[in-house]
């Protein structure tokens, strides 16, 4: 008997409490009821809320390529003096209002040479460590020289190749040594995706060519870099693409032109980049400069992100450097 | 006669090249054992130091250079803690420039790291397939644009908002106005200006390398958590963040060795005066500001060109500091982790 009363007891407790707890829940599906829904109401609002934050994340890139390119676009399409196709391929010439043509040819000069310095140095480098060497102190003293290297602010290299480019060798401001300076800068970011690439072309390949008679460089100049190839042409584009914006450590070591350069030593060789002339732009009171300055913007813009995507093409799974 | 010699020319000409084409195509195939393959190794070896070589130059030219200020009466390593830099008066104090370097990297990686490592454990643990790409190239192409190209916007969009916007709000509105570091005229170019430009542009770094880090984890682990009914976001928080520790250490190092070494993002939104910035809307200066400043016109007087090298020599040794750092962290991530 005590036992039914108890359970009618409850049992009427419990129609109120249930009425309750439905009305509850209806409005507020997630929050009523036990400790477990509440973990999976605050497992929603974390996920949310993490899904906001990269959303906040992402929202500086579009709002500087909207204002870029708000700008920009009327540089390169418009049809006013130094617009259109003139803003490439014309000159600046008088109070500027010209194309930047010197800009162009001279960002383009300075990347290819450094590459041709700089590419060459960083691959047999990293060739050397992965292929000829044993794990030991002089492979683990240049990986670590060329993490310190990548680690290095812009600004410092700029000082440095005011230091010694410059100043110690003599060489004088100019095209030969700025694209050096930038061919340091190259070094670690070329060296270690090649390593990388190097070290993924499996082992057989390798054996296969060795059992055949292939001496050790032919083996490594034939079959192994041929396989690695694709990762090396990826890492040389990262490396363009990061130079190609690259302004501080040209502007103690390139100096600046309204022509482009004519001899390589000199002042006839000093010359101009797409970053220097942004940052000359942008720092003059006049209107239209500034906004040329957001047309080159855009155009450097474009080149950068070209280059990176057809790095991410060209190797879907991209390298990337973990010190 | 001449006939007869051009023709010996000729011939002694196309000799020659044959002799050079086929020293080059044994280079390049190398198969003759003993010359070539040497040859390859020690060629190699040339460029493999240049790293190193480029390394010792560099802390050996910046040395020499800084050396003049750090034995002068004047100057010596006071300098570092001496706030006054006056060229006219041969007072090289750097003080200003490292407390403002310090307080402009403080506020980014303050902002950078928690919305970077939020971003990263999204990106890695919550995000659907298709969207995941897209988000990771976008983030990728924001680590590429040049720093020049964030200090444009930044000094075209960011600052006018913050000397029209953001402080006129701060200042008025009763919560906050009585704040002390809210405080002072502002034209937009100050402390806050930089901090927040310097974090945009950490945090592709920051969520890449985070990223890389928890992808590491292994799959079983979180299965694990999964199976033992904890919800994805404790999995997340408690399990794969602990593992993945080292790895986003090592990511927040790498970001304040870039904050520190940023140049010219924060010289065109931090206005450069010669103070210690008291409140957010002061003006500031960093170190590397001083030296793209000032070395073009420094550069013919001993001392003042000194003391710009003395601050890319600190500058560098921060950098190194940086990267060992980072490499520890990593290296005790391989010990009690396994993975990385």
């Amino acid at each position: 008997m005590g036992n039914e009363d108890t359970g009618l007891h409850l049992g009427g407790l419990n129609v109120v409490d249930n009425s309750i707890r439905t009305r509850f829940t209806r409005l507020l599906p997630d929050l009523a009821g036990s400790e477990h829904d509440l973990r999976y109401f605050k497992d929603k609002l974390v996920k949310v809320l993490l899904g906001l934050i990269m959303l906040v994340i992402i929202t500086p890139f579009f709002l500087v390529l909207f204002q870029v390119a708000g700008t920009g676009l009327v540089q390169l399409f418009g049809t006013g003096p130094g617009q259109g196709l003139d803003f490439l391929f014309t000159f600046p010439g008088v109070g500027l209002e010209g194309g930047i043509r010197n800009a162009f040819v001279g960002t383009v000069e300075l990347v290819v040479l450094a590459s041709s310095v700089g590419v060459p140095l960083s691959v047999f480098g990293a060739v050397f460590i992965s292929e000829y060497t044993r794990p030991g102190l002089i492979k683990e003293l240049i990986e670590f020289a060329s993490d310190v290297l990548a680690g290095i602010p812009s600004i410092v290299f700029g000082a440095f190749g005011f230091a010694f480019l410059v100043d110690f060798l003599h060489m004088g401001m100019g095209l030969v040594a700025g694209a050096l300076t930038l061919a340091f800068m190259m070094i670690p970011t070329v060296l270690r995706t090649t390593q990388e690439a190097l070290r993924s072309v499996p082992m057989s390949l390798r054996e296969a060519s060795l059992a055949l008679g292939a001496t050790k460089w032919s083996t490594t100049w034939n079959v192994t870099m041929r396989a690695a190839f694709p990762g090396m042409i990826t890492g040389v584009l990262l490396a363009v693409g990061r130079i190609m914006g690259e302004t501080a450590p040209l502007i103690f070591t390139a100096g600046n032109s309204l022509s482009v350069p004519t001899e390589l030593v000199g002042s006839g060789s000093w010359v101009a980049s797409m970053p220097y002339t942004i940052w000359a732009y942008i720092s003059d009171p006049r209107n239209y400069l500034q906004e040329k300055a957001q047309g080159v913007a855009l155009t450097l813009m474009i080149m950068v992100l070209a280059i990176d995507v057809i790095a991410n093409l060209i190797s879907r799974k991209v390298t990337r450097r973990l010190v | 006669m001449r006939e007869e010699t051009s023709r010996d020319l000729g011939r002694v000409c196309r000799r020659a090249l044959l002799r050079v084409k086929s020293a080059l195509s044994s280079l390049r195939n190398g198969d003759t054992p003993t010359r070539v393959d040497i040859l390859g190794k020690w060629g190699l070896f040339i460029p493999a130091v240049a790293s190193i070589l480029i390394i010792v130059l560099i802390l050996s030219f910046l040395w020499v250079e800084s050396g003049p200020i750090f034995l002068d009466p004047n100057g010596g390593p006071g300098i570092i803690t001496n706030p006054t830099w006056d060229p006219t008066h041969d007072i090289y104090g750097i003080a200003t420039f490292i407390v403002g370097s310090l307080l402009c990297t403080g506020i980014a990686i303050g902002l950078a790291v928690p919305l970077g490592i939020g971003g990263a454990v999204f990106l890695s643990e919550f995000c659907p397939g298709p969207i995941r790409q897209t988000i990771r190239m976008i983030v990728e192409m924001m680590a590429a644009i040049p720093s020049i190209v964030y200090g444009l916007w930044a000094y075209l969009v960011l600052v006018p908002f913050i000397s029209s916007t953001l402080a006129p709000a701060l200042q008025t509105n009763p919560l906050t106005a009585w704040i002390p570091f809210f405080q002072g005229e502002t034209n937009g170019l100050s402390l806050i200006a930089g901090g927040v430009i310097l974090a945009i542009m950490l945090l592709p770094t920051v969520v890449t390398i985070s990223n890389d880090a928890l992808e590491a984890v292994p799959k079983s682990l979180r299965e694990a958590s999964l199976a033992l009914g904890a919800t994805g976001s404790e999995t997340a928080s408690r399990i794969v963040l602990s593992a993945a520790l080292p790895g986003i250490g090592a990511a927040v190092v790498l970001s304040l060795g870039r904050a520190v070494g940023e140049t010219m993002a924060v010289l065109m939104v931090t206005g450069n005066a010669l103070q210690i910035p008291y409140t957010l809307f002061d003006p500031t200066y960093v170190m590397t500001s001083i030296i793209t400043n000032q070395l073009g016109f420094a550069f013919v007087f001993p001392l003042w060109r000194s003391a710009l090298f003395a601050v890319a020599l600190i500058l560098l040794l921060l950098s190194v500091c940086f990267t060992l750092t980072a490499k520890v962290l990593i290296k005790w991530g391989m010990k009690t982790r396994g993975y990385i």
